[in-house]
């Protein structure tokens, strides 16, 4: 155990340090290239300048932090109201297979529409703050974890609907123990999709109109040319994927740890 | 053709009888029924074996007594006394997988019937523990079905059917995927919990070795349509031990008497 733990370590700084290595060289290669103008700073940015961007704005200053606090806080929102409203939809659908039926066309067609194209008509309804932006996370969230909960539901072990029902079980029983613990883990495969579809579409949204936000913030230094601030962005975007990724990773490990 | 009915049936008029099936014809399709009027008397307390091929309706026998079907068919079927009903008390019902919940330990799932029965948590926690460890599953109450063996699994399911107080257990094949020594340990294991309180079983075998021994009375069923083609009494003689049958003479005997009559109903 305790050697294993030491490989362990070891292999994890190796691992940490061949990157380190390798982002060295790409970044020195970048900042020589940017330097010895093959590499246009004014298209491209330069790594010196990135990372004094990120220092003036995360570290000197908090204005980027508020900025990123907007952004999250809107796909937060959309993708907590998105999903609780897929997973009801669904529990309606799983219930009633006809209304299914009957509004699958309709649903269908809103799924096909890209959902990009509405921006315009809910910058209009909802104003150019966050509720604009939290109905473009709303609909990408909620289509994507629908159909996972009604596929989650309608996939659930036979044997145990059979045994559940001949011990007496209500309709109410039913659902808690064993139609919703069974559908979870395919319910999550869709919630972590459909909380990376929420920010990209709080993003897209602050991209097109917005006061706050990073992608107000994003459109707003690829504007006026800041290209070390649009890579900076970009950066600090990526990151925040990751952590919401590994995020749902975690909770799953946490809700899941029986599989 | 039924030489040992007789008696049993005298026996039980007096008592109302735990399940009782009269001239019972029932068809999925138009064509040869799927059972062929079968009557069977079961009486209260009695480990009862239906034996026979694959398709001749046993499944859905059994289906049909705990209400899990619904399909036109004549004569009566009643469960003490009353008509199949879906989820009643009166029956425990274990199929032949073990359908375990994936995400819940040893004890929740051995006390999963009591909990859907409204059986308080104490009382459920108490008694699946002490089921887990007749079961022979003491130390595993905290591990999740992926991290037991197959034998473990049906062993689980197993303390979760005589956690319920049903007076009538039906059992669809319970043993039939698993490997000759664990269903041996597991017969032994069901016959020992039985025999505590010799509740109602009718239990449901392709292997008329294990109805012999485990039984005190096996139904041998024929196909196409489904029909009682023997209905005999095995007079071995409580407490039993299925191990040591395995050496008895008169178990030999009687089995080689039944297959006898197995093969002339299937030359009819
Ligand atoms: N829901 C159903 N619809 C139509 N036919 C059915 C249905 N269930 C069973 N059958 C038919 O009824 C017959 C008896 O099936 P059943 O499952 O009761 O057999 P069994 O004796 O349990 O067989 P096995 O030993 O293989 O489990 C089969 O021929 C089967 O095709
Ligand atoms: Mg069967």
């Amino acid at each position: 155990m305790n050697v294993s733990g030491a490989q362990g370590w070891k292999k994890l700084a190796m691992g940490f340090a061949s990157h380190a290595g390798f982002l060295a060289v790409l970044l020195a290669t970048w900042e020589w290239a940017a330097r010895m103008g093959l590499l246009d700073p004014t298209f491209f940015g330069n790594p010196a300048g990135i990372i004094s961007f990120l220092w003036a704005n995360f570290v000197l200053g908090i204005q980027l932090w508020i900025e990123l606090g907007w952004s999250v806080m809107s796909t937060l929102i959309a993708f907590i109201s998105g999903s609780l409203a897929a997973v009801l939809t669904g529990l309606i659908f799983v219930i009633f297979p006809r209304l299914e039926r009957f509004l699958d066309p309709y649903f269908s067609a809103l799924n096909a529409l890209p959902r990009i194209a509405l921006a315009p008509l809910f910058i209009l309804w909802f104003g150019l703050g966050i509720g604009s932006k939290i109905a473009m996370g709303f609909t990408l969230t909620f289509f994507i974890v629908l159909s996972s909960t009604v596929a989650g539901m309608r996939g659930i072990n036979q044997d145990h609907i059979v045994l559940t029902d001949t011990l007496g079980a209500s309709p109410r029983q039913k659902f808690f123990l064993v139609t919703l613990p069974g559908a979870i883990p395919v319910i999550f495969s869709g919630l972590r999709l459909g909380l990376i579809y929420a920010l990209l579409g709080v993003i897209a949204g602050e991209i097109l109109a917005a006061e706050h936000g990073l992608g107000q913030q994003l459109a707003y230094l690829a504007s006026t040319f800041n290209m070390n601030g649009v890579m900076a962005l970009l950066v600090v975007l990526a990151w925040l994927g990751m952590a919401a990724t590994s995020g749902m990773t975690r909770l799953e490990h946490h809700l899941l740890r029986w599989q | 053709m039924r030489p040992m009915d007789l008696p049993l049936t005298a026996n039980v008029v007096a008592q109302q009888a735990a399940i009782e099936i009269k001239d019972l014809t029932l068809s999925f399709t138009a064509g040869t029924p799927t059972i062929d009027r079968v009557s069977l008397t079961v009486p209260h307390g009695q480990f009862l074996s239906i034996v026979g091929p694959s398709g001749c309706g046993k499944t859905t026998m059994l289906n049909l007594l705990a209400g899990l079907i619904h399909v036109p068919h004549s004569g009566t079927v009643r469960i003490q006394g009353r008509e199949p009903r879906l989820g009643d008390h009166g029956i425990a019902y274990m199929l032949a997988r073990d359908s375990l919940l994936p995400w819940r330990t040893t004890l929740e799932n051995a006390a999963y019937g009591m909990e859907v029965r409204g059986v308080a948590a104490e009382q459920r926690r108490e008694r699946a523990r002490d089921l887990l460890v007749r079961v022979g599953l003491g130390g595993f109450e905290k591990s999740y079905p992926k991290q037991l063996s197959h034998g473990m699994r049906q062993r689980c399911a197993l303390a979760r059917t005589f956690a319920l107080d049903s007076p009538i257990l039906l059992m669809d094949e319970p043993f039939g995927a698993l490997d000759a020594q664990t269903k041996l340990q597991l017969e032994e294991l069901l016959v020992d919990l039985w025999q505590e309180e010799r509740r109602t079983v009718v239990f449901i075998t392709h292997d008329l070795g294990e109805a012999i021994a485990i039984s005190d009375r096996v139904v041998v069923m024929g196909a196409r349509p489904g029909r009682i083609v023997t209905d005999v009494e095995i007079p071995i003689k409580r407490p039993r031990s299925v191990r040591e049958l395995q050496k008895d003479h008169v178990y030999h005997e009687l089995y080689a008497h039944i297959w006898e009559m197995l093969e002339q109903g299937y030359k009819k």
